[in-house]
């Protein structure tokens, strides 16, 4: 007996989510076709898919400005909650003082503080990192405390009693234990970080040639262009759904001796 | 029970059995199931109906002297001695008023002419009846140290310029002056102009300038009506169903309009202080001021002609013919019944 082949397991794993998307898509334009709605209510997929033709450069180069927002803003917030959350695992006091503060960054409305970030970072970039990093950054320090919290006592206490350093204790014990938790917790904020870059966007993205997916789909609005609006949401949700894959493939690689 | 387990590991005491997890999931859904329910608005429904035409009217931004005579229609009873029903919804920037009144959410909206006619375009039937702005108030504003002294300055400069993205006369200006400046969101307030020194701004030629003014800035304005735009601003708009509906509570709303702005006109300070309760962020100073500044806009030969809030076919032609120019709208749309009047 042999495992299904590459080719039948890429089936089994893509195959369902392709039919569910064929379904919908036909479903919306036979929809549109026989409800016939107005366009700038609901425009159906053959409209939204020509509106992307038509723009297909500025639309692609929006994409990739906010991809690299997402993705600088993404690594920022592995960066700090991984830090962050080892520093907070180390320590209960700092844990119980700062750790009910960090879990404020997920409440505060991001539009409501996007405006400030444009008064200390400028126009641009900058400002559209930090409000990816705001965003994505609490689900990473919350799955690093959670992941650090728990290691196994068996294996705490044999560490122990080999009498590990603290710094062995984390690197050969503690970290490795956490990983899978802090992949899931990087899987949930690649996506955050996208819609944080483009609302960051929505306040603080240049417009005309250099206009990033925030710019795009405000001017669209605007200009009821809905075919647009659809065209660059739907760009803006590929590239959380890449970003996604890309965290969930490194987990992978990482941690394959968990899954082997 | 993962969730349950995370809640205890934070310090949560959860001392719940599957049971009872199950019943705050149920009580949570009956919650939100309650909470979506239109059972709060029909306990109005006992009320004794109206006889009066209901116009919810969909302002696009805050309380403000640009709003006057509606303002001013209210407080004498215009619109109830027409026998309408007038509720005002406050507006803002993303607030997308041309849409709402389209799909009948709202029975009257204010917007630019340039955002009906692309609204027409994409299939959405508006009715032009009543037109603020004969003359359209934008501007460019800058502070006294920006070194460009023209709006083509401003256009042709490196120094970013606040803008509200997708604004037709963003479109207008590039495609008059052949380039664009670096552009940013205009935030609707001004804070960031305040602190930027080299940032231009959009305005109502009588609203942030007067703010600035009153705060000792000193700043220049450009408006872009000079550069050969100028679109119907505060343009109120209805549904083709609702007008084809109620062809006379629209006439009616267009006398009660007409009759709000001549008051209003004649003296803003009786009205300004209803409408400063309504929108604490601009003082009383600053739409008195703004008041006197808006006139020329509002009140021109045309309608001292034609009437306050008339408007002409040519004027429409002219918006769409320039609309597909800079291409804001792929065709010209069909003008036929774009407006009506009284």
């Amino acid at each position: 007996m042999t495992g299904p082949t590459g080719g039948r397991r890429l089936l089994s794993t893509v195959g369902p989510p392709l039919t569910v998307v064929v379904f919908v898509l036909v479903a919306w334009q036979a929809a549109d076709t026989i409800f016939d709605p107005p366009a700038y209510l609901l425009p159906g997929p053959i409209e939204i898919h020509r509106a992307f033709l038509n723009d297909a450069p500025r639309l692609l180069a929006a994409t990739a400005r906010t991809g690299l927002a997402a993705v600088v803003g993404l690594a920022a917030a592995f960066s700090l909650g991984v830090i962050g959350g080892s520093v907070l695992s180390a320590s209960r006091f700092l844990r119980r003082g700062v750790y009910p503060l960090a879990s404020l960054l997920q409440m505060v409305p991001l539009v409501a503080l996007a405006p400030l970030l444009v008064i200390w970072f400028g126009y641009g970039q900058r400002a559209t990192v930090a409000s990816a990093v705001i965003v994505a950054v609490f689900p990473i320090l919350a799955a690093t405390i959670d992941g650090l919290q728990s290691t196994d006592p068996g294996l705490r206490e044999l560490f122990r009693v080999y009498r590990a350093g603290p710094l062995a204790r984390y690197w050969k014990l503690g970290l490795p234990s956490a990983a899978p938790a802090i992949v899931t917790g990087t899987r949930v904020a690649a996506g955050l970080a996208v819609i944080g870059a483009v609302v960051g966007e929505f306040v603080s993205g240049f417009g005309g040639e250099e206009a990033p997916l925030g710019i795009v789909i405000l001017s669209a609005l605007r200009e009821s262009r809905t075919d647009l609006v659809f065209a660059a949401v739907g760009l803006s949700a590929a590239v959380g759904f890449l970003l996604f894959g890309a965290v969930s493939s490194l987990g992978w690689l990482a941690l394959r001796r968990w899954h082997a | 029970m993962a969730g349950l387990e995370a809640l205890a590991r934070v310090g949560f005491a959860v001392p719940m059995r599957p049971s009872a997890a199950v019943t705050v999931l149920a009580a949570a859904l009956a919650l939100a199931l309650a909470g979506c329910s239109d059972r709060g608005r029909s306990a109005s429904a006992k009320e004794p109906a109206s006889t009066k035409t209901r116009i919810r009217f969909q302002l696009d931004w805050v309380p403000q002297p640009e709003f006057g005579g509606l303002y001013a229609g209210l407080a004498r009873g215009y619109f109830a001695a027409e026998g309408l029903d007038v509720q005002v919804l406050k507006g803002g920037a993303s607030v997308a008023v041309p849409q709402l009144v389209a799909n009948d959410k709202v029975e009257a909206g204010v917007m630019g002419a340039d955002q009906l006619l692309a609204v027409r375009v994409k299939g959405g039937r508006l009715v032009a009846v009543y037109a603020t702005y004969q003359v359209s108030p934008r501007a460019l504003m800058v502070h006294d140290a920006n070194p460009a002294r023209s709006l083509e300055e401003v256009w042709r400069g490196q120094n970013p310029v606040a803008v509200e993205p997708g604004q037709s006369y963003v479109r207008w200006l590039t495609a008059r002056y052949g380039t664009t400046p670096p552009t940013v969101p205009y935030q609707g307030a001004l804070a960031i102009f305040e602190g930027s020194p080299l940032l231009a701004q959009q305005c109502f030629i009588s609203a942030e300038p007067v703010d600035m003014e009153l705060l000792g800035k000193k700043v220049r304005t450009f408006p872009v009506a000079a550069s050969g735009f100028s679109p119907y601003l505060g343009v109120v708009a209805v549904s083709e169903a609702f007008q084809a509906e109620h062809p006379e509570a629209v006439r009616a709303l267009v006398r009660a309009l007409r009759k709000g702005w001549t008051d209003y006109l004649a003296d803003p300070g009786a009205f300004n202080p209803a409408i400063a309760a309504q929108n604490p962020a601009m003082s009383l100073a600053a739409m008195n001021r703004a008041a006197e500044l808006d006139r020329p806009f509002i009140e021109t030969q045309f309608t001292r002609r034609a009437g306050l809030g008339a408007m002409e076919e040519s004027r429409w032609a002219e918006l769409a013919r320039q609309l597909v120019e800079i291409k804001a709208i792929a065709r010209a749309p069909d003008l036929k019944g774009v407006f009506v009047g009284e």
